[in-house]
């Protein structure tokens, strides 16, 4: 059933006819802008991304910057399982494995790459890690560059911690606290 | 060889003075052009609150955008310079010429100043004074649909030549307003020769109205406005192009040859700034400023320098161009598109007629006054 809706469009008055006023005054509207923002660049609504940022309204959970989590004694939570690295859609994670020499239990990252400029933002690493060892939560949102080689995070980029909130007091760090608090050391 | 100098002294200092005025003068309006490509850019920023372009640095410093012209150059010059398969060849390289060299060679009659003398010479601030300079003007503007026409059709490729049809009708048509407008302007002065229209501005009316054509014709200025930027095909004309639905007759150009049309429609809107100071605004006269300097109708006489005269001229002349520069860019980005029956409607039944109107009224007051 095709519905016809019949806008009644109302007839142009004598002025608006003519156009010139109609045209004059679309001009003023645009000229006063004009001289506004050439006068005042303060007003101007453009955000120099990326030298400057603007913080992210309220508490809303973006995926932002990968970090990687550390424990208490300092080391990353990354046991090199290669989960984040098979789960990522854009080929972005490179993982080296290596050995602790006095724990034949588990792995850790010798080296840990994420090359933003192949990242598609997408969560799929943090949903695959099995430790919680990687989040999204950095608040930063990934610029531009003008190498590629900028674009890269390594290892040490990605452990380091949230100014002014320690990897450790987060929610996501809830097992190893509870370790931590069995053990009967405080924070 | 110095004897046949001093035989022809009087042809080489003018073929002298001819090559010196053309590189000055063409000189500043190609470094205009360029910037112009920057302030379409900036100046539709500003009037939509944002910042326009501002990356483009050489060792860091970017100058608010200063450099984006040259960028642009550059990244035109790299561009793969693609013809396709079935195009016409010849004709597809033809066509960015015919768009370009007709512009161009308009800047020769545009009077950018009145006289100076040196060294006993007196030049002529015109690169060619045209006794018929308006005539010519029109003649080499209509010349410029070939450029469009060439291009589309050579291109085979539908919507090119659906954009060159388009600009071939909104040209043609144009064109017929566009010349009976300035007929008043004829009529008024009784010259076609530019500079002498712009020396006729230089008198009062009343003994303190400059003469200028907006006082004679204001009507018929707005008409030359208008169909001016429909030659143009800019926005609101710009069907021809019509970005969002048909690219237009320029769809299949790509590196300098497609630099060389948007260079073309760049510099002839510095072509129609330029006609409309000369024609209406007194092209470089400055109010009250005569051969000897300043005089007002006061009586205050303020005797300056002829060098001084001649500078401030030009200087006049520059400022008139960039303001009506200016005032072509805030339309272009103010006004939507016209459909094109209303486009060949307001041309036919509207600008047409009122055309003719203006010269009826124009003949009528000459007669009424007995000068006609």
């Amino acid at each position: 059933m095709i519905s016809v809706r019949k806008v009644n469009n109302k007839p142009l008055n004598l002025l608006e006819k003519i156009y010139l006023w109609e045209i004059a005054r679309g001009l003023l509207v645009t000229m006063r802008h004009f001289f506004k923002n050439l006068f005042n660049p303060r007003g101007l609504l453009t955000v120099r991304f990326p030298e400057e940022t603007r913080p992210l309204p309220g508490n809303a959970k973006f995926r932002t910057r990968h970090r990687l989590k550390v424990r208490a004694d300092g080391s990353p939570k990354c046991v090199a399982c290669f989960l984040c690295q098979t789960a990522c859609p854009a080929y972005c994670i490179h993982i080296e494995a290596a050995e602790y020499p006095d724990n034949s239990v588990e792995k850790y990252p010798a080296v840990f790459d994420i090359d933003l400029s192949r990242c598609v933002v997408c969560g799929m690493c943090v949903e695959a890690c099995p430790e919680d060892a990687i989040a999204m939560d950095t608040g930063e949102i990934p610029g531009g560059a003008l190498a590629r080689r900028d674009m890269l995070l390594t290892k040490e980029a990605l452990l380091r911690n949230l100014a002014g909130e320690p990897s450790l007091l987060g929610a996501s760090n809830r097992l190893a606290n509870e370790y931590l608090k069995a053990r009967g050391e405080e924070l | 060889m110095t004897g046949f100098l001093a035989a022809n002294r009087d042809l080489v200092i003018f073929t002298g003075a001819a090559a010196v005025k053309i590189v000055f003068f063409l000189t500043a309006v190609m470094g205009f052009t360029a910037l112009m490509t920057l302030a379409e850019r900036k100046v539709s920023a500003l009037m939509q609150d944002r910042i326009g372009p501002n990356r483009a640095s050489i060792f860091g410093f970017a100058f608010n955008g200063l450099f984006h012209p040259a960028a642009d150059g550059l990244k035109m010059l790299f561009k793969e310079d693609f013809v396709p398969g079935r195009a016409e060849k010849f004709l597809f390289t033809l066509a960015p010429f015919f768009a370009l060299v007709p512009v161009v060679a308009l800047f020769a009659v545009i009077p950018f100043g009145d006289y100076v003398t040196i060294l006993g010479y007196r030049a002529e601030l015109q690169i060619a004074d045209l006794p018929l300079g308006l005539f010519f003007v029109l003649a080499f503007s209509g010349l410029a649909i070939y450029g469009v026409f060439l291009g589309g059709w050579a291109s085979k490729n539908n919507f090119a030549l659906l954009g060159a049809m388009r600009g071939a009708a909104q040209m043609v048509s144009y064109e017929v307003v566009l010349g009976l407008t300035l007929v008043g302007l004829l009529m008024v002065y009784g010259t076609a020769g530019l500079q002498d229209m712009v020396r006729a501005q230089g008198n009062l009316i009343h003994g303190f109205i400059p003469a200028w054509g907006i006082v004679y014709q204001p009507f018929g200025f707005i008409l030359f406005l208008t169909a001016a930027i429909a030659e143009n095909k800019r926005t609101p004309f710009d069907l021809v192009e019509g970005e969002s639905e048909i690219i237009g007759y320029f769809m299949e150009y790509s590196s300098m040859r497609f630099a060389a049309f948007m260079f073309a429609e760049f510099i002839e809107i510095i072509l129609i700034a330029m006609l409309a100071a000369t024609l209406f605004f007194g092209g470089w006269q400055v109010p009250y400023l005569y051969e000897a300097g300043f005089a007002l109708p006061g009586g205050f006489q303020l005797p300056l320098n002829h060098y001084l005269v001649a500078a401030l001229q030009v200087c006049s002349f520059s400022v008139k161009t960039v303001f009506f520069c200016w005032f072509l860019l805030v339309v272009r980005w103010t006004l939507p598109r016209f459909r094109f029956d209303q486009l060949m409607g307001l041309c036919w039944k509207l600008l047409l007629p009122l055309a003719l109107l203006n010269i009826f009224i124009t003949g009528a007051v000459l007669l009424k006054l007995g000068k006609l």
